[in-house]
């Protein structure tokens, strides 16, 4: 029998019973949506998370200070807890005796407001050098920016760069070059833009390209005195990606007998990633088997049904014989049946999973839930074409072979 | 050519063994129309299902056109089934969910033949038996005499030189009875060879060779029964 003669016998067999040969495919049909689903979900999130975190730079370790714990203790002095973190003497330390650093740059965050006429914005206010533009891969956008002015600058005129996001909120479409834009009581002229990628976030908070950046000699001068953190960040970047963790490693023991209190923080974006990844192979790993159980049930139903189906049929495969089949065309046919019924589960499966993905989405963004993104890829789509052809290849084969095997006059004679 | 040379065929049930055909030797000329009477149980449908190489013999040999084909593989046997032998049964043995045009079709499916000349040759079986316009219909939408008629269109799909036929006339009417022994006669006549199981005794007139069979003895009714060797 040609391939064309064995499709027209299993789309005759198959469209006798249309509602049995979709209540077979049902499990199929679940299974299969549950892998595309989750697939699509899964491949979403590790690229939201995992190209959130290289947006932070994973040869970058992040040194923050974080304010401690007011301490119960009577006898803690409140002088004391009015000063914590990062201090002068370590970023002097880390830069000086640690080695793989390739740059490594203080930053100072500031939580004066900023106006845009009379409203608050969330545009956020940091002091640093400019080395660190480079660090977070922040370019100019505007190329008449002039130079981010440095420690040894002669003149005293405060001035700041804009992230892109910023200068939009400040000035809307108007050239924000050259313009004063006022913070706490001092007004700083514009002389640069910049932009970063936009999921870049300082010390994993602040969008980039949402900040006002002025210089760290111009912000000691103006707000020095009045601050109890020396440094809030502190960036570092290794030259090789290798020696993250080794100098993850150091910098915790220095940090374990300079600041005891615990008045810091360590972001490393390389050490956040592989928990990333690892948590993503542990939910591939629990979805392959949520997958593999649901195909593997969705398998036996399929067998269980090809079983009744042949049962119910020995009458025509043993007038099929009787006109000449081979016991391979029997098979051919029934494995044929198979494999078209779980093709089609899984083809339907994909639609449900497409839905189911996508519905997920939708529901969680009506939820205000950003995290939830599903990425359908045609390799995840394949795959699953392919595992219901293996599935129905599987469990076909045996009520195949089955029908194969009969005695085509005791086939003939079955009532 | 039909040659039968001590073939027996014994059946195991339940510890009881039953000779459903004792060995038996004749010789059935290409041609040749031969009539297989006797009562219910007597191994007729056994004898046309050792003929038809859907059972295999308990002893003895079996040559059709001089080949032996009692100890071929289960493939070849298939071939056999599907070049040289049309079968027709009681029932019509039709797939109903299949239309008059697939039923006749099957055969040459198996035969791989090309698919438009499956059914042109198709129709032109169907209308030869008088079945024109009927070729989309399914069996349930016809008459037992219709039923029959695509039957054994579907018996001569591969033009196989020899046709089986099992009580062919034992689920119609007298009158549609008689229409499908015309048809058999007409085959004979084009040179076919009949081999026909019937309880009729007047259909014995169409025959050139009669049989006779009681508790699997089989008896050569007259002069022109088929000569056997000793
Ligand atoms: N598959 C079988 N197993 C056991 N006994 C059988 C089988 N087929 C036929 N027989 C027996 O062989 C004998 C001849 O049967 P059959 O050829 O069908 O008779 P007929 O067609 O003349 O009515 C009967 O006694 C029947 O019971
Ligand atoms: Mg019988």
């Amino acid at each position: 029998m040609s391939i064309l003669e064995l499709f027209k016998t299993v789309y005759a067999s198959l469209t006798r019973h249309i509602i049995r040969a979709l209540l077979a495919t049902l499990g199929i049909v679940l299974g299969i949506a549950a892998v595309v689903a989750m697939l699509a979900i899964s491949e979403g999130g590790k690229r939201g998370i995992i190209d959130q975190i290289k947006a932070q730079g994973i040869n970058n370790i992040i040194l923050k200070s974080v304010k401690p714990e007011t301490s119960s203790d009577p006898k803690m002095d409140k002088r004391r807890i009015s000063s914590y973190g990062i201090t002068q003497k370590d970023y002097h330390h880390i830069s000086t005796t640690f080695s793989h650093i390739e740059q490594i740059v203080p930053i100072q965050a500031f939580d004066t407001g900023v106006y845009s006429g009379q409203n608050r914005t969330d545009i956020f206010v940091l002091s640093t050098e400019r080395t660190l533009f480079e660090i977070i891969n922040c370019t100019l956008a505007d190329s008449r920016s002039k130079p981010f002015p440095g420690e040894n600058n002669g003149i005293f005129l405060p001035s700041c760069y804009l992230g892109v996001e910023a200068a939009r909120k400040l000035f809307g479409h108007r050239d924000p070059l050259n313009q004063d834009v006022g913070i706490g009581r001092y007004s700083f002229r514009v002389i640069g833009l910049l932009e970063g990628d936009g999921q870049g976030r300082i010390g994993g908070s602040h969008n980039i390209n949402n900040v006002i950046y002025i210089p760290l000699s111009m912000a000691n001068t103006i707000w020095g005195r009045s601050r109890s953190v020396a440094y809030d960040y502190l960036y570092i970047r290794v030259k090789e990606v290798e020696h993250v963790s080794e100098l993850v490693a150091r910098l915790k023991s220095y940090l374990s007998v300079t600041h005891v209190n615990v008045d810091y923080e360590l972001q490393v974006p390389y050490e956040l990633m592989r928990a990333a990844e690892k948590t993503q192979r542990i939910f591939t790993l629990v979805m392959t088997s949520i997958a593999a159980i649901s195909l593997l049930v969705g398998g036996i139903g399929i067998m269980n049904i090809m079983l009744a189906n042949i049962f119910e049929r020995t009458r025509e495969i043993g007038i099929r014989r009787a006109l000449g089949a081979t016991r391979r065309d029997i098979l051919l046919q029934f494995l044929a049946e198979s494999i078209v019924l779980t093709f089609f589960g899984g083809a339907l499966g994909i639609g449900v999973g497409i839905l189911t993905a996508y519905g997920a989405e939708a529901l969680a963004k009506w939820n205000g839930d950003l995290t939830i993104h599903a990425i359908i890829t045609p390799e995840s789509l394949f795959v699953s074409l392919a595992v219901s052809v293996i599935t129905g290849l599987t469990f076909g084969t045996y009520p195949a072979w089955k029908a194969a095997r009969l005695d085509p006059l005791i086939a003939l004679r079955h009532e | 050519m039909i040659e039968l040379l001590k073939l027996s065929k014994q059946y195991h049930a339940g510890g009881v063994t039953i000779d459903a055909l004792r060995p038996t030797s004749l010789v059935i000329p290409q041609g040749a129309f031969l009539t297989v009477m006797g009562p219910s149980g007597s191994g007729k449908s056994t004898l046309l299902n050792l003929f038809g190489l859907l059972v295999h013999p308990t002893t003895g040999a079996y040559k059709l056109n001089g080949k032996e084909v009692s100890s071929l593989s289960d493939d070849e046997t298939s071939h056999v089934r599907n070049q040289t032998i049309g079968m027709v049964f009681q029932s019509f043995n039709l797939l109903s969910h299949l239309t008059c045009l697939e039923n006749v079709c099957l055969p040459m499916q198996y035969a791989r033949d090309r698919h438009a000349t499956m059914k042109a040759r198709g129709r032109a079986l169907l209308d030869q038996l008088g079945l024109q316009g009927r070729y989309d219909s399914k069996p349930t939408q016809l008459s037992g005499g219709q039923c029959q008629r695509v039957a054994i269109a579907r018996a001569l799909a591969n033009e196989p030189p020899v046709i089986l036929a099992d009580e062919p006339t034992g689920n119609l009417d007298e009158q549609t009875g008689l229409e499908v022994m015309q048809i058999f006669s007409d085959l004979h006549r084009a040179g076919k060879t009949i081999i026909l199981v019937t309880h009729n005794p007047s259909y014995e007139t169409y025959a050139t060779h009669r049989i006779t069979i009681h508790d699997g003895n089989v008896t050569f009714k007259n002069e022109k029964s088929p000569s056997h060797p000793a």
